[in-house]
């Protein structure tokens, strides 16, 4: 099983680098979403959202300048969907980047949806479903932008696409209402039940000898951060989320959940042995590790197929390369002072339905009732009034050209991976783990590097921070949450609503896009409360859960006082018993004594002293009698 | 090397023992003080006296080697089958403990008002038939009841005992387990030292003031450890199914979120949670009164019924005690004139001296 699948995953890794096509061609995909069996992982066949009937899901591929469309149509029947474009910025297009109920409705069974976008960026990208917590059960591929201009075109002989990524036996859909549930208070997420390269494992990588090959590698998981390295073999990065940075060399890499990186891996000299290269799920993020589990997937560099496969050696330690070490080959300088600054508190807390949830200060976000770009395109001037956006949504307007600072303090104690769409940041500071928030860190812009390392997720370390700078050069409506899929779903999620205005008169939604939107109902027009009156009326709006009570409610109040009078009265009524004199007690007694001494009527002894009324006893009362004597 | 407090005098153990203490030496210092008032006083009857005192202290001294020996077993069973054999269940047998001990405390409790609106000399002739020798044969009725009322002296603290000692000793294995060892034996002794000082201040109170009195209140007051003991009793199900669902110890998390079950909260203060590392003086609270800081509604509905259980009980058998019989039950021929027919009684076991006829009547509640 693990061979053929092995085979099936280097013919396609073969197949790359057919789609070089003229400058500014369109390149269109039919992506019939369906259900499909899977077994990646050899332990456990499952339902899996294929295209096309297929899983492992086709590549996306296209050169710079590239027109890409992507006709959608959702065969799942019982889950509506939409595609994101993961790194890409969607530069006028805002309404094609897929995140459901931001830039557009979800795509309802049964419908169809075009995606027409032009890409002007190179790189390694992902696609994946921004719906419902959708993508881990297999709606997620490599999308790659190849660039005949690459600073580092020559400097390898052959690409390969090497994905990575977590995998779960069951669906999300079964998983999501057991996470967020009172009945996990700790928020635990689920604990994936095996890694992948490639959507398969025991990967074989067939390399010639005295080769440098490119990899582009991509996690596209929905939470474990994995450690990869190649045994015997140092890797040189030289690009992170599409942006290309100065060769850098590493032994070991981590690559959180949406993250990419190309490195480039030159061959031995020689073809005496095959190497292991082995990506390691960062099981701190797990709150258990469930005995058996393999967080290890394994695959090889096979310079000769003839030759064994050996067993990775186990390491010592997990010591990453840095990421924020790196400098981008543009030598784009630092950014000037922010014009506005976004500070986010990460928290995990519980409601008052007694679920987990995430929260960007004292927001845990939830999805508006009209798609918050929607709601940007009908609000007229008030588009520049973060209000009409709603309560949940998170929503910060910028203006166009400012430069933005977002500075996130991570008083959670994981690892999250925060990404933005829409831009790439400069990432100018992140603590180390336990470094406090940004207030600690005092920090001062020569503090920063002069030309500091982007890239479009970042890792932000327990308890620790992170600062982001970007400028607002890219009208939409754009994310800014943690890429592990769970806090997706449990609100960690801040909206963006860059130059509203300008959107208003750049942007026209397709009529299919607002199909999709009437096939469910969905209001296209109105504030997040889809009120069309008054935007900054927000009653019947989509809420959270509230937050507990600090103290006692009312309930309690009632309860306790209730408690304290019956205890009063409860004693007293014992009190009034023990007081009230029992006039049946003493022949009661006497009856009772008179039956414990019965037993040796006979040595009745005259010691027993006692009144001349309780002659019965005292003829019987032998016991006491006795025991004077 | 500084040796830190934490190191030589851990509090939780301290609070948790000086807590079952108090428990065990409410009830003791209770029966000593009937038995010094009673026994000890005009009516002197040092022998009777100094067995019955006998029988408490064996009680407490037996009650208190079984606890060792099971408590030991546990902690045996914690290092060789693991924690989970206990902690998986242990709200379960903490449940079953307190129902147990409320229900004790509950008849004990009524058959101490009864000694209390005694005549003094009644008291003494009741002490003295509790310590008769034991009637081996012949009576159908409860054998196993007399058994009861003849060492009822040794049997109630011996129970108490037994159930607070385990309790101590079990949470005592388990917090040396995450604390240093050398915090526990200071700890312990001193909480022993303590609660048996307050025992002892409450014996004395209750040898110098009228007996009845002292029995009213110290009946009230094992009436509200009994009702929070019913209380805690569903409490402990309750949290144990939401153990069960949570998959872990809900205890670990505190006094937050998750530490219960919003669904079957009435109440939750994110303190002054009785159970968490020995409970501070809340652990003391919730002994003797009941409380938690995470009510739900059926503990907080089980203490209210206790409560109109009891008071039911009382009001049914004051009306006992004014018309001869029980409420909706006919007054018995026997038992309509109850003095008449209990001297006639007597009289006949004097003559049959078998008494297999006699009914025997509630007072059997004595203990």
């Amino acid at each position: 099983m693990g061979f053929s699948s092995g085979r099936l995953a280097i013919l396609l890794i073969c197949a790359i680098g057919f789609v070089h096509s003229s400058r500014a061609a369109t390149v269109t995909y039919d992506f019939n979403v369906t259900w499909v069996t899977s077994n990646p992982d050899g332990a456990f066949e499952r339902p899996t959202i294929g295209i096309n009937n297929q899983w492992p899901v086709p590549r996306i591929s296209a050169d710079i300048g590239d027109n890409v469309v992507v006709h959608v149509t959702n065969q799942l029947g019982n889950q509506s969907t939409s595609l994101h474009f993961h790194g890409l910025f969607m530069n006028g297009s805002t309404h094609m980047d897929g995140p459901a109920q931001v830039s557009q409705c979800g795509i309802p069974p049964g419908s169809s949806f075009t995606y027409n976008f032009t890409i002007n960026q190179p790189g390694t990208y992902w696609y994946h479903s921004h719906t419902g917590g959708q993508y881990p059960d297999g709606l997620r591929g490599p999308l790659v932008v190849h660039d005949p201009e690459s600073p580092f075109l020559g400097r390898y002989d052959e690409e390969l696409v090497l994905t990575v990524s977590d995998w779960y036996h069951d669906q999300m859909a079964d998983m999501l209402p057991t996470f967020i549930n009172k009945g996990n208070p700790t928020g635990a997420e689920p604990v994936p039940q095996a890694a992948l390269f490639n959507d398969t494992q025991n990967l074989k990588v067939a390399v010639e000898p005295g080769k440098t090959y490119l990899f582009r590698m991509i996690n596209i998981g929905a939470f474990a951060g994995q450690y990869v390295w190649f045994e015997g073999h140092n890797m040189t990065i030289v690009e992170v989320d599409g942006v290309y940075h100065q060769p850098a060399e590493a032994e070991m890499i981590y690559i959180s959940a949406a993250q990419r990186c190309s490195f480039m891996v030159t061959t031995k000299n020689e073809t005496t042995a095959n190497y292991a290269f082995v990506a390691s799920m960062d099981t701190t993020l797990f709150d258990t590790i469930p005995e058996g589990l393999n967080y290890n997937v394994t695959g090889w560099l096979v310079y000769d197929d003839a030759k064994t496969l050996p067993e990775p050696t186990l390491v010592d330690e997990l010591d990453p390369f840095d990421d924020m070490t790196l400098v981008p080959n543009d030598n784009q300088t630092l950014l000037g002072e922010p014009d506005k600054i976004i500070e986010l508190d990460v928290i995990m807390d519980n409601l008052d339905d007694g679920a987990n949830y995430a929260f960007f200060n004292n927001i845990t976000y939830k999805a508006p009732k009209v798609p918050t770009l929607y709601t940007a395109l009908s609000a007229g001037e008030l588009a520049t009034d973060p209000t009409v956006y709603g309560d949940f949504t998170h929503s910060f307007v910028l203006e166009k050209g400012e430069i933005v600072q977002i500075i996130v303090n991570n008083l959670d104690s994981g690892r999250h991976p925060f990404h933005l769409h829409g831009h790439h940041f400069q990432a100018l500071y992140r603590s180390v783990e336990e470094g406090g928030t940004f207030e600690d860190a005092k920090l001062t812009e020569a503090d920063y590097p002069a030309i500091p390392m982007r890239r479009d997720t970042l890792v932000l370390y327990p308890d620790g921070n992170i600062v982001l700078r970007f400028r607002a050069d890219n009208p939409g409506v754009w994310l800014f949450h943690c890429h592990i899929e769970w806090h997706v779903s449990s609100g960690l999620i801040a909206t963006m609503v860059e130059a509203p205005l300008d959107l208003q008169n750049t942007i026209s939604i397709p009529s299919d896009h607002l199909e999709a939107c009437a096939a469910q109902n969905i209001a296209t027009v109105g504030n997040a409360a889809a009120n069309t009156a008054n935007f900054l009326d927000l009653s019947g709006e989509n809420r959270a859960p509230n937050r507990l009570p600090d103290g006692f409610t009312t309930r309690g109040k009632v309860a306790l006082a209730f408690s304290c009078l019956s205890g009063i009265l409860g004693v007293a009524i014992v009190a009034s018993y023990g007081l009230a004199p029992d006039p049946g007690s003493h022949p009661h007694m006497e009856h009772r004594i008179a039956e414990a001494q019965v037993v040796d009527p006979p040595t009745a002894s005259p010691a027993a002293v006692s009144e001349p009324k309780e002659a019965p006893l005292v003829t019987t009362g032998s016991g006491g009698g006795s025991s004077r004597s | 090397m500084v040796a830190s407090a934490d190191q030589v005098f851990s509090v939780p153990v301290f609070l948790v023992v000086f807590r079952e203490t108090l428990e065990t030496v409410i009830i003791v210092s209770v029966l000593l003080a009937f038995l010094k008032q009673t026994l000890d006083g005009p009516n002197r009857d040092v022998k009777v006296y100094k067995t019955l005192v006998k029988q408490v202290w064996f009680g407490v001294g037996l009650g208190f080697l079984i606890c060792l020996v099971v408590a030991g077993g546990l902690i045996g069973a914690f290092y060789t089958v693991g924690r989970d054999a206990w902690d998986t269940n242990e709200y379960y047998y903490e449940g079953a403990f307190a129902v147990f001990a409320s229900l004790i405390i509950s008849v004990v409790g009524v058959a101490l008002l009864r000694v209390g609106k005694m005549q003094e000399k009644w008291r003494v002739k009741l002490a003295k038939a509790l310590e008769a020798p034991l009637k081996t044969t012949s009576r159908r009725s409860g054998w196993l009841k007399h058994f009861g009322e003849k060492y009822s002296m040794f049997i109630l603290p011996f129970i108490t005992v037994l159930r607070e000692g385990i309790e101590a000793i079990v949470f005592i294995a388990g917090v040396s387990f995450s604390a240093p060892a050398t915090a526990v034996p200071l700890a312990v002794v001193v909480g022993l030292i303590v609660g048996s000082l307050a025992g002892y201040a409450l014996y004395r109170g209750g040898t110098t003031a009228k007996l009845q009195y002292f029995l009213i209140v110290s009946t009230c007051l094992l009436y509200l450890v009994a009702a929070g003991l019913f209380s805690r009793a569903v409490w402990y199900f309750e949290a144990q199914q939401w153990n069960n669902i949570v998959g872990s110890d809900a205890a670990e998390l505190g006094d937050g979120p998750g530490s219960y079950d919003i669904g079957k909260s009435v109440w939750h203060v994110n303190c002054c949670n009785p159970e968490n590392g020995g409970g501070g003086g809340w652990g003391i609270f919730n002994a003797i009164l009941g409380w938690t800081n995470s009510a739900t509604y059926g503990s907080v509905i089980s203490y209210n019924l206790y409560w109109i259980t009891m008071a039911l009980s009382f009001a049914v058998m004051r009306y006992r005690e004014m018309k001869g019989h029980w409420p909706l039950l006919k007054a018995k021929q026997g038992t309509a004139s109850t003095v008449d027919h209990h001297s006639g009684s007597s009289e006949d076991t004097a003559v049959t001296s078998s008494g297999t006829k006699r009914q025997v009547s509630e007072m059997t509640t004595i203990a």
